[in-house]
């Protein structure tokens, strides 16, 4: 699965930690997400594409291998 | 996760604070056997053989050192604490972390008790036995705090870019 994470948020101008501030969620959870190490659930999902205003199937795009 | 299983994060210190020097005395209660027994009480005993001492006996007294399960003790208190204190901020990242650590710790306890029972016996083994007591929790420990500190790492890496 890849993410649009990075991309958003230079959009947004907003550091690493204060989309983790402002999400509820630690420095390290957004970093793992961005590396594509770490798949988030869909509740975090969900508030993260409440934030940056789009849905979650533009934040998040299914791969071939998933 | 539900964090609600875990102690508060400040157990965390207490339990370091702990867990380090009761580590210490148990390698110098194992190793270095002293002589001189420090508390030898009366304990309550559910069952005991009297290998050593007098007959066996259900649920009655023996005499016994009890260095040896004070240590233990202190261990396994200290160390459920460190393991099982909540991080200074949790998530479902933490505990995902959590949870793997612990997998992770098992399937390495097991492996190297698999060894061990191969090829430790009689007394060597019991001591396998007593250290692999300790061991799951004190893999956990390691396995899960390097992961934390590397993907701290990986974040200062981040800030500098």
């Amino acid at each position: 699965m890849k993410n649009k994470l990075k991309v958003e948020r230079a959009i947004k101008n907003i550091t690493q930690e204060e989309l983790a501030a402002k999400i509820g969620v630690t420095r390290q959870a957004i970093n793992s997400i961005e590396l594509n190490k770490y798949v988030p659930s869909t509740v975090l999902a969900l508030k993260l594409s409440e934030y940056f205003g789009k849905t979650v199937n533009e934040l998040f795009i299914l791969e071939e291998t998933d | 996760m539900n964090t609600k299983l875990l102690f508060p994060h400040r157990f965390k210190k207490i339990g370091w604070m702990l867990l380090v020097p009761s580590l210490a005395l148990g390698f110098l209660l194992t190793f270095y056997n002293p002589e001189q027994e420090f508390l030898r009480i009366n304990a309550f005993t559910i069952y005991s053989s009297g290998f050593l001492s007098e007959g066996s006996k259900f649920f009655g007294f023996t005499k016994v050192d009890y260095s040896a399960t004070l240590v233990g003790l202190l261990i396994i208190i200290s160390a459920t604490l460190v393991a099982f204190s909540k991080e200074k901020s949790e998530d479902e990242f933490i505990a995902k972390i959590r949870l793997e650590s612990l997998l992770w710790a098992v399937y390495v306890n097991n492996a190297v008790l698999l060894f061990c029972t191969l090829f430790f016996f009689d007394f060597e083994f019991l001591l396998v036995l007593e250290f692999n007591t300790f061991t799951v929790l004190l893999i956990f420990i390691i396995r899960f705090n390097y992961i934390l500190y590397k993907t701290n790492k990986a974040i200062a890496h981040e800030k500098q870019a």
